[in-house]
C-alpha cells in the first residue's frame, strides 16, 4: 500500500490526508476518514495539494548575485555570502521575516538562529499581526495564547457566532463543522457586513454596517447585562475586571447603537438571549493575514465571558488561523518580544533558561517587527532574511529594494526572491518529518514522503549548517531532537515528542505531566485563576458616510488572500478556480448591490470610478445581493487595485476586516 | 459457469496466484488510522476480504487522480519535436472488489470504451485485467446499493466472485478467463446447495440495510423520474446549491464519475518540454465550465450541482452507462462538507424542501 | 501506440502530430491567421475534414486548445484563425513562421451539407463568429450551383473589428453571392452601415422560404438574431449554429464541454436551434 499519512499544509484547519507517491514524486492525495478534525473531508485546496507538491516551479539551486543577474552557486558559497553579509551589520540592522508555513522545528531554529547566532530580536512572521491581537487578548484573559475551544467540540455547541470571517472559503472544513452543527440544531449566527455563504447557512444573519462590528458586540453585551441574562455568581467567582467593561455600556444609547450598526432592536435582543441561554456557545473570528482589531476582539472575548461561555464543554473563543502554521509560529516565539510558548523575552527566568540551553546570552536590545521597520523611513534595517514568503504580492517593495542585503530561503519560487542577493533552496514539507500546530493548538506530525532532490536540505539542516559556519555548532542528529529541545524550553510543549505524535492525529497543547494526552479546550476547573475581562477602550469611531462620499467601502482580505497566495499559483485546478473571478474582472472590481447600481446607472462589469478623499481608481462594478445599499466591497487581491488605490489607505487597512473607507462611486 | 469452494484459510491463494503475472490491487487497512484503501498490494497477504468498503473508489486504478498521458520535447534550436504517449499496458488483478464498485467500473468501461472514441489511456489500464469481486454479507453504514441495483452481490462483469459462506468461500466464475484460472487452483466443486446458501446470505444482507434503502427501489427511481423529466423545483436545487462548498470531493470519490482536467506541466529547465497530465476534475468547480471571454454557461453553483445529480440520477444518462450513474456506495455522503451527499439530495427532491 | 484512428468516413489523428507554421497574417486586433501543415506527409494527405469541424492544437510548452477550421474542405489553404484570450492562445501568437505546433483531429460533427442542396443559405456572423462559418461559406461558393441565394451578413463592433476583410470583398464579386456588412460603432472614414447585424435583414431582403441560416457570435447577438429570424418565420430546425464550450479532450471523455445531455465535441459543435432549445442550459 502506498498511502502516507500527513497533514494538509494550506490553512490552519490542519486536515488529515494521505499522500500517494510514485517514483519519488507526489502523485495523489486522499482525505483521512478517521481524523478528528477533518473526518474524511478536504476543501478544494486540500484535494489538489498534490498538484502543488509535484510542481516543477521550485527553487532548486542556491543563487547569488552581486550587481548583475543571479548565478548558481554551491550551498557553501551561498551560505558563506549570507553570513558575511549579515555580520557586516550591527544586530539592530538585521531582520528575519519568518514564514507561517514553515514547520515548528524550522520556525524554532530560525528563531534560535536570529537570536543566538546573529544576536537580533528583529524577527517576526511575514503575515500581519491579526493573530497576535487575538493571542494577546486570550493570553491576558485566560493565560492560554490559543483557541480556547476545539474544532471537535463544534458539533456540541448550542450557539455559534461567526464574526467577520468568510469561513467556508478561508477554513472550509471548520465552516463545514459549523454548517453540520447548524443542521443538527445549533443556533448559528453570522455577523458580517457582506452576505457570505456561512451567512446564508446561518439561522440568523446580522448584517452590520461596515466598521461597526465592535458596536454590534457591545449591543449584545449590553442586552445581556441589562436584561440580567448573565450569571452574577459566575462573574463573582471566576472573573475580574468586569467594571471596566461595564463602563462602555453607558457610552451610547440603544438607539444610537441601532443606528450605527444598522441592526434592529429585536435582532440584537433575540441573538443576545440565545447566546445567554445556550448551555454552550462558541465564537469564530478571523485573524492571521487579516482580522478584527484587538479592541473588537477584546469586546468579543468580554461578551463571551459575561455570558459565561468560557472554559466549559462546547464553549470557546476561537480565533481562526488562516495559514497552516501561524499558531505554531507564535508558539515558536517568532515575535520580537516573545520566546516559545508565548513566554515573554523580558522575563528574566525564561531568558535564563534559554541562555542555559543555548549556551549563549540572548540579545538585549528590543527588536522591532519587520514590516514596521520597512514602513519607517528612518529605520536602521539594512539586511533582511526572508523565509518562504506566502503572498504573491510583495508589499513595501520600494523599501525592500533599498536594503543593502536581502536573502530569500524557500522551497517554491516567489516574486520576493527577485529582491534577493542570495537565494537558498530548502526541501518541501513532504521531504522531511515536520510538525505543525493548527488553529486549535493541535500539534501534528507529518512524516517524510519523498527524498529531497539532489543537494536540497530540509530547513533544520540548512539552519544548522548556517549556525555551524557562523561558529556555533548545533548538535542535532535528527529533526526529532529539535522538538525535544522545544519541549525542554516550552511548558505547553513539555510532553511532546515525535515518537508520541507518530501514528496518531496529534495532540493539543498544553501537553505536559498534568495533561499527557493534551488539552482539548481551556478548562475553567483547571485554570487555577480568575478570568480577566480584557481592558477595552470605550471610544467608538465608526466611520460614517456623508454626501460627498456616500458609500462605505470595506476591503476584504480574508476572503481572498488565497488569490494572492503564491502557492495557489503553482497548482492547476485551484488556480483555475481562483482565477475565474479575476478573469471576469481583470482590473478588479467593487461590489455594490442592485439598487446602488441602478442609482449610479451601471450594470455588472461596467466600469466605475471609486473616489476617496485620498485617491481614486477605475475598476468594474460587480453587482451582487451580498452587500447592502450604500456599502461597497473591494477585494484585496488584484495587484492593480492594491497598488493604485488601496496602498494609499494602508493606515485604515491596518484595522483588518473592519477597515472601511468612505467613497463615492461614479459611472465612467 | 462453474462454481467451486475454497477454504477460508486458503482464500489468500487466489491473490498469490494472480500475483505471479499481475499487479495485484485490493482492499487493505492502513495501520495507523484504520482506514481502508483500495490500493496496490506489495504484499498480497495484506489484502483483507473482511475490510469495510474502501475509502477510495477503485477507479483510482484505471483512472488515477493524476496521470501523465503524454510527454513532448520541442528542441527549438533543432526545430524538432518528440511526442510520446506515456502509458503502458500492464496486467492488473483487482481482488476483493465490492459489487457497487464493480458496477462503477462497468459504468466507466462503457463510457471510456463504448462511445464513439475509445479512450486509449483507460484501455491501457483496463486491458488484461482480472477481477475478483466479494459479496457483501452485511452492508456498511452508508450503503444503499439495493436501491441502485448494484449490490450487495455482483451479477455480471467479474472473472471470479467470492461469497463468504461462513467457514468457506463460494467461488463463482463469470468468464472464460475466470473459469480457467479457478480450474487451475484445484478446488472442490460447489453445487446448488451452496448457491442456495449464498442466496440466503444475500437476502439476510439485504434485510440489514437502512430502512429507506430496503423500502423499495422506488425510493430512488421516483427521484430519477423527476430529475429526468426536469420536474424538480428551482428552489430545491438552490437549497442544495447553497450548501455546496465547491470542494469537488463528491466527484473524486464517486466510482462512476470520470471528469478530468488536462494540463501541460512545463519544465522550467526546458522551455518547450512538458508532461501532459490528466487529473480528476469536478463539475462542481466554477472554472470547470468557464469559457474564454468570461462567458460561463453554468455560473450559479446550483446549476453546477444540478449537473452532477443529473449525471447520477437521470435516465437519459443510462445510454451512457446502461444503468443509473449512481451505484449506491454512499461515499459522497461522508466526504461532503455541505452534507449534501446523494442520499440527502434524493431526500430533498422527494420532500421538495424549499427554503 | 496507434496514432491515427479510423472511423467510418476518414482518419482521425488522436495523438498530436507535429505541424509547421508556414505563414502568419494579422487579421484584426488580437486575431491572427496561421497557415499550417502536418509534417508527416502521409498523414497530411489523408487529413480530411468537414466544414464545421475543429482540431485540438498544441502549443508546445504551454497547452492545447480547440480551434475551428475556417478553410473549405476542398481547394483551400489550410489555416486557423485565433484570438488571444489566455495562456495558450497568447503563446501561439508569440510563435514565428517555421515553428512547430501539434495537431489532433478533426473532431466534431460538422454541417450536414447534403441537406442544404437547393436551398438559400444565410450566414449571420458577429465578430469572430465568422471564423467557424468561413469554411462553410467557401464551400458554398465552390458549389454555388447547388444552392439558391447565398448571403453573408457580418457585423462587428467597429470597422477595425471586421473579420476576413479581403475575403469579404472577394466573395462579393461572385455571381449570386451577397455580402452585407455593418458595425456597431462607426469610426471616421467609415461609409458603410452602422447598427447591429440584424438591422441588415431588410436591406438584404432576407429569404425565408427554403432557407437555412447559420448564426454565430457572442451570446447577446446570437439571441437577438435568432429572435429576429424566428419572427420572420424561419423555423428553428433551419437555424444552425456552432457552440463553443470549454474543451479539454475533444473526444467526448473529459466532459468539460457537456451541455444538456450532449457533449459539444462529439455531438456538436454544430447544432440546430431546435436542438439547442432542448438542451435546457444557457447558451
Ligand atoms: C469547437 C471550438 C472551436 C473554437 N474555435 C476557435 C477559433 O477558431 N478561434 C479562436 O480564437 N478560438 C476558438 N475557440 C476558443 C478557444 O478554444 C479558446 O479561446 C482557447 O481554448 C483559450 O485558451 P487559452 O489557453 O488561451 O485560455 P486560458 O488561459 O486557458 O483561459 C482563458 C479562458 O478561457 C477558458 N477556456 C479554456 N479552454 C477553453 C476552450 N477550449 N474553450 C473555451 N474557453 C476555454 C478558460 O476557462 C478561461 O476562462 C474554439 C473553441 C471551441 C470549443
Ligand atoms: S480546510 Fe485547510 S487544512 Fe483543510 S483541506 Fe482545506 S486548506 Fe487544507
Ligand atoms: S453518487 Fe455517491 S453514492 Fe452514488 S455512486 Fe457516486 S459516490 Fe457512490
Ligand atoms: S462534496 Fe459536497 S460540497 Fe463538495 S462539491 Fe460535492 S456537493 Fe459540493
Ligand atoms: S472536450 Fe472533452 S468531452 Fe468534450
Amino acid at each position: 500500500m502506498n498511502q502516507k499519512p500527513g497533514v494538509c499544509t494550506f490553512c490552519g484547519t490542519g486536515c488529515g490526508h494521505f499522500i500517494g507517491v510514485e517514483n519519488n514524486r507526489i502523485a495523489r492525495v486522499y482525505p483521512s476518514q478517521n481524523h478528528p478534525v477533518s473526518k474524511g473531508r478536504l476543501c478544494v485546496r486540500g484535494w489538489n495539494i498534490h498538484e502543488l507538491l509535484d510542481t516543477p516551479d521550485r527553487i532548486k539551486k542556491p543563487l547569488i548575485r552581486s550587481d548583475g543577474p543571479f548565478v548558481e552557486a554551491s550551498c557553501d558559497e551561498a551560505v558563506g555570502r549570507l553570513i558575511d553579509s549579515l555580520k557586516k551589520y550591527p544586530p539592530e540592522s538585521i531582520g528575519f521575516l519568518a514564514s507561517p508555513r514553515s514547520s515548528n522545528e524550522e520556525q524554532y531554529l530560525l528563531m534560535k538562529l536570529a537570536r543566538s547566532v546573529f544576536g537580533t530580536n528583529n524577527i517576526c512572521l511575514d503575515s500581519e499581526s491579526g493573530h497576535r491581537a487575538s493571542l494577546n487578548v486570550l493570553h491576558a484573559g485566560t493565560g492560554m495564547a490559543g483557541m480556547l475551544g476545539s474544532i471537535e467540540e463544534i458539533c456540541g455547541a448550542e450557539f455559534i457566532l461567526v464574526a467577520g470571517i468568510d469561513i467556508t472559503r478561508q477554513n472550509p472544513i471548520i465552516g463545514s463543522e459549523i454548517h453540520m452543527a447548524a443542521r443538527a440544531g445549533a443556533m448559528v449566527v453570522t455577523m458580517d457586513s457582506r452576505r457570505t455563504q456561512i451567512a446564508r447557512l446561518s439561522k440568523k444573519f446580522l448584517q452590520v454596517r461596515p466598521g461597526a462590528n465592535k458596536l454590534a458586540v457591545l449591543a449584545l453585551a449590553k442586552t445581556i447585562y441589562e436584561e440580567n441574562l448573565h450569571d452574577p455568581s459566575f462573574l463573582e467567582a471566576h472573573t475580574e475586571g468586569f467594571e471596566g467593561f461595564r463602563r462602555a455600556f453607558g457610552k451610547l444609547s440603544e438607539n444610537e447603537l441601532y443606528e450605527k450598526t444598522g441592526l434592529k432592536a429585536d435582532e440584537i435582543k433575540t441573538v443576545a438571549r440565545h447566546l445567554a441561554r445556550a448551555k454552550s456557545a462558541m465564537v469564530f473570528f478571523s485573524s492571521g493575514i487579516s482580522g478584527l482589531d484587538e479592541d473588537t476582539i477584546g469586546y468579543i472575548y468580554n461578551l463571551f465571558l459575561l455570558a459565561g461561555k468560557i472554559g466549559k464543554e462546547g464553549c470557546g473563543v476561537n480565533p481562526i488561523a488562516g495559514l497552516n502554521n501561524l499558531q505554531g509560529g507564535y508558539d515558536m516565539g517568532l515575535a520580537p518580544d516573545l520566546l516559545t510558548g508565548f513566554q515573554p523575552l523580558a522575563d528574566a527566568a525564561t531568558a535564563k533558561k534559554f541562555e542555559k540551553e543555548w549556551g549563549t546570552a540572548l540579545p538585549s536590545s528590543p527588536g522591532k517587527p519587520i514590516y514596521r521597520s520597512l514602513a519607517d523611513q528612518a529605520s536602521e534595517l539594512k539586511a533582511l532574511v526572508v523565509v518562504d514568503h506566502d503572498e504573491g504580492i510583495v508589499r513595501y517593495a520600494d523599501a525592500i529594494k533599498k536594503l543593502d542585503f536581502v536573502a530569500y530561503i524557500g522551497a517554491f519560487k516567489n516574486p520576493f526572491a527577485e529582491y534577493a542577493h542570495v537565494v537558498l533552496p530548502i526541501a518541501t514539507y513532504v521531504q522531511e518529518d515536520a510538525t505543525f500546530t493548527n488553529a486549535e493548538r493541535r500539534i501534528q506530525l507529518s512524516t517524510k514522503k519523498i527524498e529531497p532532490e539532489d543537494g536540497l536540505l530540509p530547513g533544520w539542516k540548512l539552519y544548522s549548517m548556517i549556525a555551524a559556519k557562523a561558529g556555533r555548532a548545533w548538535k542535532y542528529a535528527k529533526v526529532s531532537e529539535v522538538m525535544d529541545e522545544i519541549a525542554r524550553l516550552t511548558p505547553a510543549y513539555a510532553g511532546v515528542t515525535h515518537a508520541k505524535l507518530a501514528g496518531g492525529f496529534g495532540l493539543q497543547w498544553p501537553v505536559d505531566d498534568k495533561n499527557p494526552g493534551g488539552t482539548r479546550r481551556f478548562d475553567l476547573a483547571k485554570a487555577g485563576r480568575k478570568l480577566a475581562f480584557y481592558g477595552v477602550s470605550d471610544v467608538f469611531e465608526a466611520p460614517s458616510a456623508d454626501d460627498r462620499f456616500p458609500f462605505l467601502l470595506m476591503v476584504g482580505k480574508a476572503q481572498h488572500f488565497w488569490h494572492q497566495n503564491n502557492l495557489m499559483k503553482k497548482t492547476h485546478i485551484p488556480m483555475r478556480e481562483y482565477n475565474a473571478t479575476l478573469m471576469d474582472y481583470p482590473e478588479g472590481y467593487v461590489e455594490i448591490c442592485p439598487q446602488s447600481a441602478k442609482e449610479i446607472g451601471v450594470r455588472d462589469r461596467w466600469p466605475v470610478r471609486v473616489v476617496s478623499p485620498h485617491g481614486e481608481m477605475r475598476v468594474s462594478a460587480r453587482v451582487s445581493d451580498d452587500v447592502s445599499p450604500n456599502t461597497a466591497y473591494a477585494p484585496y487581491f488584484v495587484q492593480e487595485m492594491i497598488s493604485r488605490f488601496l496602498l494609499g489607505h494602508t493606515e485604515v487597512l491596518r484595522q483588518g476586516e473592519d477597515a472601511t473607507i468612505p467613497v463615492r462611486i461614479e459611472k465612467v | 459457469m462453474t462454481m467451486f469452494l475454497i477454504k477460508k484459510s486458503d482464500v489468500g491463494k487466489i491473490a498469490e496466484e494472480l500475483a505471479r503475472d499481475h499487479q495485484v490491487y485490493g482492499p487493505m487497512i492502513e495501520k495507523g488510522s484504520g482506514q481502508t484503501f483500495f490500493d496496490r498490494a506489495d504484499d498480497v497477504s495484506e489484502i483483507s476480504l473482511s475490510a469495510p468498503i474502501p475509502s477510495n473508489p477503485p477507479k483510482s486504478v484505471v483512472f488515477p487522480q493524476m496521470e501523465r498521458v503524454l510527454a513532448y520535447e520541442y528542441d527549438r534550436p533543432k526545430n524538432s519535436v518528440k511526442i510520446e504517449p506515456d502509458y503502458k499496458v500492464e496486467p492488473k488483478a483487482l481482488v476483493g472488489l465490492r459489487p457497487c464498485d464493480l458496477a462503477g467500473m462497468l459504468c466507466l468501461d462503457r463510457f471510456f470504451m463504448g462511445q464513439e472514441f475509445v479512450d486509449e489511456v483507460y484501455l491501457a489500464h483496463r486491458k488484461k485485467m482480472f477481477i475478483v469481486t466479494n459479496t457483501c454479507v452485511a452492508p456498511f453504514k452508508q450503503c444503499f446499493c439495493v436501491c441502485t441495483d448494484s449490490g450487495p452481490a455482483a451479477s455480471e462483469g467479474y472473472d471470479l466472485n467470492l461469497t463468504d459462506l461462513g467457514d468457506e468461500f463460494l467461488v463463482e466464475t463469470g468468464s472464460e478467463k475466470g473459469a480457467v484460472f479457478a480450474a487451475g487452483l484445484g478446488l472442490a466443486a460447489a453445487d446448488d446447495s451452496h448457491l442456495a446458501r449464498k442466496k440466503k446470505i444475500v437476502d439476510k444482507s439485504i434485510s440489514l440495510f437502512e430502512d429507506i434503502a430496503v423500502d423499495s427501489k422506488a425510493w430512488i427511481s421516483r427521484v430519477m423520474n423527476r430529475v429526468t423529466t426536469g420536474f424538480v423545483k428551482e428552489e430545491v436545487w438552490e437549497y442544495i446549491g447553497d450548501q455546496c462548498f465547491e470542494c469537488g470531493a463528491c466527484s473524486f470519490v464517486c466510482p462512476s464519475c470520470s471528469c478530468f482536467n488536462i494540463a501541460d506541466v512545463t519544465n522550467p529547465e526546458c522551455e518547450g518540454c512538458a508532461d501532459r497530465l490528466r487529473s480528476w476534475d469536478s463539475c462542481s468547480y466554477e472554472g470547470y465550465s468557464r469559457m474564454a471571454g468570461g462567458h460561463n454557461p453554468r455560473k450559479p453553483v446550483e446549476d453546477r450541482r444540478n449537473k452532477r445529480f443529473f449525471c447520477k440520477l437521470s435516465y437519459s444518462q443510462m445510454k451512457k452507462y446502461l444503468r443509473p450513474g449512481c451505484v449506491g456506495c454512499g461515499r459522497c455522503a461522508w466526504v461532503c462538507p455541505g452534507d449534501i451527499g446523494l442520499p440527502n439530495v434524493v431526500t430533498y427532491v422527494r420532500r421538495e424542501i424549499t427554503r | 501506440m496507434s496514432q491515427v484512428l479510423n472511423i467510418q468516413d476518414g482518419k482521425i489523428v488522436t495523438v498530436p502530430e507535429v505541424a509547421t507554421i508556414e505563414e502568419i497574417r494579422d487579421e484584426i486586433r488580437e486575431v491572427k491567421t496561421f497557415y499550417l501543415s502536418i509534417d508527416n506527409r502521409e498523414i497530411w494527405s489523408g487529413f480530411k475534414y468537414k466544414s464545421g469541424q475543429f482540431i485540438m492544437l498544441t502549443v508546445f510548452g504551454s497547452g492545447e486548445f480547440a480551434v475551428s477550421l475556417p478553410p473549405s474542405p476542398e481547394n483551400d489553404r489550410f489555416h486557423i484563425t485565433v484570438r488571444t484570450v489566455g495562456k495558450v492562445t497568447s503563446a501561439l501568437h508569440a510563435l514565428k513562421p517555421g515553428d512547430k505546433v501539434g495537431i489532433r483531429g478533426p473532431f466534431g460533427n460538422g454541417f450536414p451539407f447534403e441537406e442544404f442542396k437547393g436551398k438559400n443559405l444565410v450566414y449571420v456572423a458577429g465578430g469572430i463568429g465568422l471564423i467557424p462559418l468561413r469554411s462553410s461559406i467557401v464551400h458554398a461558393l465552390q458549389h454555388k450551383k447547388d444552392f439558391g441565394r447565398v448571403l453573408v451578413l457580418h457585423g462587428a463592433r467597429t470597422p477595425d473589428d471586421l473579420m476576413y476583410k479581403e475575403n469579404l470583398k472577394e466573395w462579393q464579386s461572385f455571381e449570386g453571392f451577397e455580402t452585407y456588412i455593418t458595425v456597431d460603432v462607426s469610426t471616421p472614414g467609415w461609409t458603410g452601415e452602422t447598427g447591429f447585424v440584424h438591422t441588415l435583414f431588410d436591406k438584404a431582403n432576407l429569404p425565408i422560404d427554403n432557407t437555412v441560416a447559420f448564426v454565430c457570435g457572442p451570446p447577446v447577438m446570437f439571441n437577438t438574431v435568432i429572435g429576429e429570424l424566428m419572427k420572420r418565420g424561419l423555423s428553428d430546425e433551419n437555424i444552425y449554429s456552432t457552440l463553443e464550450r470549454h474543451m479539454k479532450c475533444g473526444v467526448g471523455k473529459c466532459q468539460h464541454c457537456a451541455v444538456g445531455r450532449t457533449l459539444v465535441c462529439t455531438d456538436g459543435p454544430v447544432y440546430t436551434y431546435r436542438q439547442i432549445k432542448t438542451l435546457g442550459e444557457e447558451i
